[in-house]
């Protein structure tokens, strides 16, 4: 048994020195996933980013103090390189572009101005939520600077503050000074001018009595004249009315003797009329008429009343009040006191001196707030990450064992040869078979979306039709990627170590599996050669950061591209490898 | 050189059939190590020519330069008097069936058959025809639904060699078609590929079992460490290693090839005698007593011991000092 034991032992061993695969598998595999993952996530565990720097994009709309401490902080800063930006759209086409900018700093307008008047201000931070992880130092560090900021700026006004209270006190003082002073002179002033007015009034007094003695006489001389005038207008009137109903009365007086005459007259002549009619009294003409009645006029002349208007018309201009009113009254004032000299220039002076000292304030709180760079959420659904992440990771493994075992169990079965004996050239069939496995990975990509959507809720854009396109990329650029796999590893037992170590280290450093700003800038650097770095630059856009569908264009494009090259040179490599 | 001087260098042409396939003074080296070395052959319509040697003597790198899989280092093929450079027309004159199972094993015998007819540019409907006709012919018509994962090893080969027929090619190019196989799938194999000439293919067959070479081939090319040792038809090669009766002895340990020495009429046929097996020739079988005396004389424990008319396989011994059997 211990026999046994023994020999297969030595036996195991004798065969793994002799097989390099399981050698490669055992030592440089896990060497070559270690360090990618080592050197990608170092910055994640602390390490200092000796060779990442990060773009920060900064909008200073402020171009105060406040935004000036800033920038000269930042620039100090280690691992960032601070880049001014005109526009806040600028600065989050930067955050949301390939350059490692996890976020953008807008410093708004008005932020120095309301710190000092002891407002808060908030600086704006636009932020790409998938580098969430690498954000948080550079927000701390922010964060730091606000406060240095909130603290000097409180300190710089409590030193402004102590200052302008000194020069208060002094100039106090020196009004209370100038106002004891001006207090001494009115007093003084005050007794020489109560001296004056009472001079003033006592001559005013005399002249007024003199006045208004003179005025009286002239009235009373005045009222006696009107009242006289008044009388002779009165009896004139009276006359006049009386001449009037007189001559009304006699009218009505002739009339009515004419009236007695007539009436007599006509009953003789009735009376004779009536004799010589006979029997032809009926032929007897119109009796003659009477004389007209006296006018209306004229008796309604005797019933109107007296018209005394003249006689009661006023006591014209000749009012006994007017002596008193266009009286002027001229007293030769004793001279006023002259005005003393007051110190009030300097009074004002100091007055407004005080005036414009500053009020103390108690300067603001810096702050920040974050917004999405792209106009998505803050937070990220971890599954709009890692479904498309390792669906590409799993892709290019499926597309491993389908195309490059395939290719390479094909030329061992013979059936390659055969096939190209039966008239297939052997890039028609390699393409033949890339076009197959791009189909099926393509739909692969599709049924994973689709199940993430229904698993795990991702996001699936504006336009979830877009997302066919970086997947029909990543299907594409990885069936191209095992067919040089398939070349470069010329044995199936070669294919999964040196497949799925290429596969898992593209993915890695391609961010599939962790954002690419982790990755230190050499690292970084290799991923832009990577299909699986441009493809999932091309689904955060679209999941992530929740752009248009123009920006997974570009990307889609370049993975597209590095496809073209892997089959380029996997088709070249195919010519020698299994002709 | 002049395409008809080369092909006189190894080959003595005993009839003048219609010339199918034309090879002269193949070359090929892998790196330092030549595997053929001015390998000159010629076959007519019709004829079934046998191409013998070990293993690693360069059958198979001569079969895959006339398949064109190779290029030749030097020399040229010609196929019907064209050039041989791989055109389509030229490949499907030609049907080409490897030594390995060169087959989809997850697909059914006919969807292998359909695969390589439609490759050979037959319609959906000819290939149809060519599968159904390509199962009968190696007997399989029952087993067309079975994938080849399931069908037996000797199956697997009759349908390798449908495969490489189904368009029926001019030039058959075989690459020992029966290894491994069962007597019954042997006999299938042999009269499918005897079918064919009949029906006008060429046929390049190459093994290293004699008794096949001369059971269906008219003609046969010795090969030998890339070189090839004798042409001709199978009489003539036989004749080769001369028309002495073979006496093999089998013994529990094999004496020095020395140890006739002396001994009139009898010549050893090997350089060194391997596996306890000694093949000499003799004058006549009244030497047999003399030569086992002289065996045993040598310490050879005597198992068995038989007595034959010359076939390829002496004739091979005679002519390169080893066995067929032996590796190049």
């Amino acid at each position: 048994m211990l026999r046994t034991i023994a020999l297969t032992v030595v036996n195991e061993f004798r065969l793994l020195a002799r097989d390099a695969i399981g050698l490669f598998m055992l030592v440089l595999a896990p060497l070559v996933i270690i360090a990618v993952a080592g050197f990608s996530l170092s910055n994640l565990f602390g390490a200092q980013p000796r060779d990442t720097l990060y773009t920060l994009p900064i909008v200073n709309d402020d171009g105060g103090p406040v935004a000036d401490a800033l920038a000269r902080a930042l620039a100090r800063a280690p691992g960032l390189k601070p880049v001014q930006v005109p526009t806040v759209e600028a600065a989050r086409a930067i955050v949301n572009g390939t350059v490692r900018a996890p976020l953008a700093l807008i410093i708004p307008r008005g932020t120095s101005a309301a710190i000092a008047r002891g407002g808060d201000a908030r600086l704006r931070l636009y932020i790409d939520p998938i580098k969430r992880v690498e954000l948080s130092p550079l927000e701390f560090q922010i964060d730091a600077l606000c406060r240095a900021v909130t603290i000097a700026a409180r300190a710089e006004a409590a030193d402004r503050d102590a200052q302008a209270a000194a020069d208060l006190r002094a100039r106090s003082r020196r009004v209370a000074a100038t106002v004891a002073e001006v207090q001494k002179t009115l007093a003084a002033y005050q007794e020489q001018a109560a001296g004056a007015r009472n001079r003033a009034e006592a001559l005013v007094k005399a002249q007024l009595e003199r006045r208004m003695q003179a005025a009286i006489a002239q009235a009373r001389q005045q009222t006696e004249l009107a009242i006289r005038q008044a009388a002779a207008r009165t009896e004139a009137t009276l006359t006049h009315e009386l001449a009037v109903r007189s001559q009304a009365a006699q009218a009505i007086a002739s009339y009515l003797l004419a009236l007695q005459r007539s009436e007599a007259a006509f009953a003789r002549w009735l009376t004779q009329l009536k004799e010589a009619a006979g029997p032809h009294a009926s032929a007897i003409p119109a009796p003659p008429a009477f004389p007209p009645a006296p006018s209306a006029a004229t008796v309604a002349a005797l019933t109107q009343p007296l018209d005394l208007s003249e006689a009661e018309r006023p006591l014209s201009e000749a009012s006994p009040v007017a002596p008193f009113r266009d009286q002027s009254i001229t007293v030769a004032l004793p001279p006023a006191p002259p005005l003393p000299q007051l110190p009030l220039d300097r009074l004002r002076n100091d007055l407004a001196a005080i005036a414009t000292l500053p009020v103390p304030v108690v300067p603001g709180v810096l702050g920040w707030e974050e917004a999405p760079a792209a106009g998505a959420s803050l937070n990220v659904n971890a599954f709009d990450q890692y479904v498309p992440g390792f669906g590409i990771t799993f892709l290019l493994i499926a597309m491993l064992m389908g195309l490059a075992m395939g290719l390479i169990d094909e030329r061992d079965w013979g059936t390659l040869s055969r096939l190209r004996v039966s008239g297939a050239p052997l890039s028609g069939t390699v393409i033949g078979k890339l076009t197959a496995r791009f189909l099926v990975g393509y739909l692969q990509m599709i049924a994973l979306l689709v199940f993430g959507r229904w698993l795990f809720d991702v996001s699936l854009g504006q336009t979830p039709a877009m997302l066919l396109v970086p997947a029909a990329a990543i299907a594409f650029a990885a069936a191209a990627f095992s067919l040089v796999v398939a070349c470069v590893a010329r044995t199936h037992d070669s294919v999964m170590p040196i497949g799925t170590v290429s596969a898992m280290a593209m993915s890695a450093i391609g961010g599939c599996w962790w954002p690419l700003d982790f990755e230190p800038t050499w690292m970084r650097t290799v991923a832009d050669f990577l299909p699986t770095t441009w493809t999932m630059i091309a689904f955060n856009n679209l999941m992530i950061r929740g752009l248009p569908p123009s920006s997974a264009i570009w990307p889609s494009l370049a993975a597209t591209a590095l496809g073209f090259g892997f089959v380029i040179v996997g088709l070249a490599a195919a010519s020698r490898a299994y002709r | 050189m002049a395409f008809a001087t080369a092909m006189g260098e190894n080959e003595a042409v005993t009839s003048n059939p219609p010339v199918l396939l034309e090879a002269a003074t193949l070359s090929k080296s892998f790196g330092a190590r030549q595997v053929l070395d001015c390998v000159s052959l010629r076959l007519a319509a019709g004829e079934i020519v046998g191409l013998l040697g070990p293993n690693g003597a360069g059958k198979t790198t001569t079969l895959s330069i006339l398949a064109t899989l190779l290029a030749p280092d030097a020399g040229e093929v010609r196929l019907g008097g064209r050039r041989l450079r791989g055109a389509s027309d030229q490949l499907r004159a030609i049907g080409y069936v490897p030594q390995a199972i060169a087959l989809y094993r997850s697909l059914s015998a006919a969807q292998n058959l359909a695969l390589f007819a439609r490759l050979h540019g037959m319609s959906r409907r000819e290939a149809r025809e060519a599968t159904r006709r390509a199962l009968d012919d190696v007997g399989l018509a029952e087993r067309y639904r079975d994938t080849v994962a399931v069908l037996s090893g000797g199956m697997q080969r009759r349908l390798n060699l449908a495969c490489g027929m189904v368009h029926r090619p001019q030039l058959l190019l075989l690459d020992e078609p029966t290894v491994g196989v069962d007597p019954q799938s042997r006999e299938q194999i042999l009269g499918t590929i005897s079918r064919a000439a009949a029906n006008g293919a060429g046929v390049i067959y190459s093994t290293h079992y004699m008794e096949e070479v001369e059971r269906i081939c008219t003609r046969a090319y010795l090969i030998d460490r890339g070189r090839v040792v004798a042409a001709g038809s199978i009489a003539e090669l036989i004749a080769m290693g001369g028309a002495r009766p073979v006496m093999e002895i089998n013994c529990r340990n094999a004496p020095a090839t020395n140890c006739f020495a002396g001994l009139s009429g009898v010549a050893p046929l090997a350089r060194a005698y391997t596996n306890g097996r000694l093949q000499v020739q003799i004058e006549s079988v009244a030497l047999v007593d003399t030569v086992l005396a002289r065996a045993r004389a040598a310490g050879a424990q005597v198992v068995e011991f038989s007595v034959h008319n010359p076939n390829l396989s002496d004739a091979f011994i005679a002519l390169t000092g080893h066995e067929l059997r032996d590796p190049a």
